[in-house]
This record gives C-alpha cells, sequence and structure tokens, in this order.
C-alpha cells in the first residue's frame, strides 16, 4: 500500500488545527472542486484534497493517520498490525462476518488490492462492543447503496457521426461474499451511440460499484466531450467548419467540394459571396439521436494572394480602373453627414 | 474478461420521477422538494403530473449533492449555486456557439 501525506495535500503541517484543516479545505475546494473549477486537473487535485480532508477533520481517523507516523509520499508500507485485528474483529463487515480468515493476512487478500483512501473511508468511530476506532463498512446492518462513478470519454468527431464502442478499464473497490474489501479490476465495452455531442452524459445503470445488504448497485455516467478536430467545429449538432475561396470564386460564384464527416458532397457557392457568410449544407452535421440531424454550416473566408506574378497584377490593375465598387462608400458617407 | 454492455441509455430520452430523481442523485427528498419548489430542478413539462425529470435535472440533482456534501450548503445556498452554475454553462455555450462560427483569421 502506498503512503500519502495527507497533511501536504492540503498544505498543512502536521499538528494544524481542526480549525487550520477546515480553511485548508475550503480553500482548495473553491480552487479545485470539478462543478466550479476550471484549472487543468481539478477533479484529481479535489479527489486528493477531498481525501486528505476526509481524515484529517475526524479526530479518531486522523489519530489513526498519524500513527502511521511521517513517510515520503509514495513510499510502500504495511498497515499496523493491529488494523489488522480491527478490521476483522466484531463482525463488522457488510457481510456480516465474524472473525473470518479475511483482512490482510495472506489468507485473506493483501494490503496491497486496496488503497490508503479505502481504508479510511470505512473507518468507523467507535466499534460497537469496543473501545476506539476500528474498520469496517458503515451501516453494515441495513442496505448500501453502490457507488456511482462518472468517467469523462472523450471521442472523435467521427466516432460521434457513426457510434463507436469504447472500452473502460476500472478499478473499483468492492467487497466480496466475505465481506472484505478489495479492489475489483472490472473491464467494459460500451456501446456510444451515434449522436452523442459534448456535454451528454450516459447512463449505464447498476455498472458501479456493488450495493450491499440488498443495496441497488451504483450507475456508470459516461461524459462524453468530442476531441478538437483540425476541420469542423462544434455547436450542439451542427458543425461549422472553414472554407476558402479566391477574391474571383467570391464575386463570380463557384462550385466547390466539401469534406463532410459522411463523406465529400458539391457546394454550389454563389455569385457575391461575402466573408463571414455561413453557406448551410442541411443534415451533414451530427446525428441527433431520435433520428434527425443536424447541419454542416461552411463558413466562408476570402484568402487573398500574397504574391502577384506581373500577368496577375496587371490584371489587378486593370480592374482596379475599370471597377466602380467602393467597400468605403458607407463610411465615407457617414463620415461626410457629420 | 471484457463485458459488452447493452443498457447505456441517454439521459435525454429515459424521464424519471422524483422518488427516483431522489434516489439517483443521493439527495434527501426533503432537499430535494426544495431545490424543486424554488425552480432549481425542473421537471420536462411543467403542466405534466407527475412531473418527469430529464438529464439537465439529474444533472442538478448530482451537482447538488457534491457541493452540498463538499461545501455543506444549505438549500438556499445550494439554490443559488445551482443558478449561478446554468448561467454560467449558458454563457459558455453561447461562447463555444460564437466561436465555431467565426472564420478562422478571426477565432485565432
Amino acid at each position: 500500500m502506498k503512503y500519502k501525506d495527507y497533511y501536504a495535500v492540503m498544505g498543512l503541517a502536521r499538528g494544524a488545527s481542526e480549525d487550520d484543516i477546515k480553511k485548508s479545505y475550503r480553500r482548495l475546494a473553491r480552487k479545485y472542486h470539478p462543478d466550479v473549477s476550471k484549472e487543468p486537473d481539478a477533479e484529481e487535485k479535489f479527489k486528493d484534497v477531498a481525501e486528505a480532508y476526509q481524515t484529517l477533520k475526524d479526530p479518531e481517523k486522523r489519530a489513526a493517520y498519524d500513527q502511521l507516523g511521517q513517510r515520503p509520499a509514495g513510499e510502500e508500507f504495511q498497515p499496523p498490525p493491529d488494523w489488522r485485528q480491527q478490521w476483522q474483529g466484531g463482525g463488522a463487515g457488510p457481510g456480516g462476518t465474524s472473525g473470518g480468515s479475511g483482512g490482510f493476512g495472506p489468507e485473506g487478500f493483501s494490503a496491497d488490492d486496496l488503497d490508503l483512501s479505502d481504508l479510511f473511508a470505512h473507518l468507523r468511530a467507535g466499534r460497537a462492543g469496543g473501545a476506539g476506532p476500528g474498520f469496517g463498512a458503515q451501516g453494515a446492518s441495513g442496505a448500501m447503496p453502490g457507488q456511482d462513478y462518472e468517467i469523462p470519454v472523450q471521442i472523435s468527431i467521427e466516432d460521434a457521426f457513426h457510434g463507436t464502442e469504447i472500452n473502460l478499464d476500472l478499478s473499483m473497490p468492492e467487497y466480496d461474499d466475505q465481506g472484505r474489501l478489495r479492489r475489483v479490476p472490472r473491464a467494459f465495452t460500451a456501446r456510444v451511440p451515434k449522436g452523442a455531442t459534448d456535454g451528454q452524459r450516459l447512463r449505464v445503470p447498476g455498472k458501479g460499484g456493488k450495493g450491499f445488504n440488498g443495496g441497488r448497485n451504483g450507475d456508470l455516467y459516461l461524459d462524453i466531450a468530442l476531441k478538437p478536430h483540425s476541420l469542423y467545429r462544434v455547436s450542439g449538432h451542427d458543425l461549422y467548419m472553414d472554407l476558402a475561396l479566391t477574391p474571383w470564386e467570391a464575386v463570380l460564384g463557384t462550385s466547390v467540394e466539401v469534406t463532410t464527416p459522411g463523406g465529400v458532397v458539391r457546394l454550389k457557392v454563389p455569385a457575391g459571396t461575402q466573408a463571414g457568410r455561413q453557406l448551410r449544407l442541411p443534415h451533414r452535421g451530427l446525428p441527433i439521436p431520435k433520428g434527425e440531424q443536424g447541419d454542416l454550416y461552411a463558413v466562408v473566408e476570402i484568402a487573398v494572394p500574397s504574391v502577384v506574378n506581373d500577368k496577375e497584377r496587371a490584371l489587378y490593375e486593370q480592374l482596379a480602373g475599370a471597377s466602380s465598387f467602393d467597400p468605403r462608400a458607407k463610411v465615407t458617407g457617414d463620415s461626410d453627414a457629420r | 474478461m471484457r463485458v459488452e454492455l447493452t443498457e447505456v441509455l441517454w439521459f435525454e430520452e429515459h424521464a424519471v420521477t422524483l422518488n427516483e430523481l431522489a434516489d439517483l442523485c443521493s439527495l434527501p427528498m426533503p432537499m430535494l422538494e426544495e431545490l424543486v419548489g424554488a425552480g432549481a430542478i425542473l421537471p420536462l413539462q411543467a403542466d405534466r403530473a407527475p412531473p418527469r425529470y430529464g438529464a439537465q435535472a439529474l444533472q442538478a440533482a448530482r451537482a447538488a449533492r457534491r457541493l452540498q456534501q463538499d461545501f455543506d450548503l444549505d438549500s438556499s445556498a445550494l439554490v443559488l449555486a445551482l443558478g449561478l452554475l446554468d448561467r454560467i454553462d449558458e454563457l459558455e455555450r453561447q461562447v463555444r456557439a460564437l466561436r465555431a462560427k467565426l472564420p478562422a483569421s478571426i477565432r485565432s
């Protein structure tokens, strides 16, 4: 089991007061809480902070943690022997086992199966019939729902368009039939139907942590995010892409090939197309689950050559002489009016 | 061994009752009822009885539970926080939509 320095995570000295712990938690929660923070890795950082706070705010858990002594973060260690007894004793497990062969010993599972947070999450304040802290599932006599899990999933626009399958390899703390807590690898293949888009959520009922004593299994939530794409930008189920035109294509009109997620299509560009105009390709955006489909918009840019040869220059000069077009007429007119 | 999932649900297509919502978000029913009463969590159709709750409501209810648990917020503070988070989400959605419409020369 790896040691975690909860004091360092919270930026506290080991002798910090309860008030210091609460203040530090509030400061860090405001900075990293996933519902309010835009910091990179906020969710991971908040998990560490919350885990540290859950232990340090509780005097008995804190005392048990302090008993481990100060070690370098990440150092491997074995929990003290009396923790094993506390874990095993008193029928504390959710399965109601009493004095079984579980615990940290070689006959049960290894402490390597667990994370330090798993232990402290299940540290009960004051065991029935015994003094001092003990370990076991809370509410062992009642039904406990399994934990819900939220997993961010990034998929490409092409995957959202066609639907895809994603492989999830999770490690979930679960109680076995003997009531012993351990981390269990769970591997899933989740089918993401076509039409997923940014910010959408899929719920996979019953595939989160296992419930105990008749409690329902937790759910798995997949938070869908679309990966940035070199061609397309996403707004809901609509897609936007840049369409560069030459000045003469914009003036005269043309027909161009456009690559959409569903294949290449031909787009008619009307004569007199202005920069910034959005040319709509209906039903060429992302699918909508109920069978409809968003649109694709080509946003026009007029590309101007930075280098021209002699012939082109001569033609531009000829055009300048012949044209009566004044793009600043309105501005000039307004100035004159003042 | 890899397990094939067959029960992937779109939130948008599976509305739930208030009891089911409470169960899914693990909020105490009185607190959930307060949030609904204050308009922080809305049913899909206000005039339908019994009311059904969709993806947005579930997302808000789960956020409420996290905020209540992690910041020790009471119902009034939750209503305020959910309202502000909602506004931020809407503004961010508008910014993303506007950025998507801009040509590359202006966007960068």
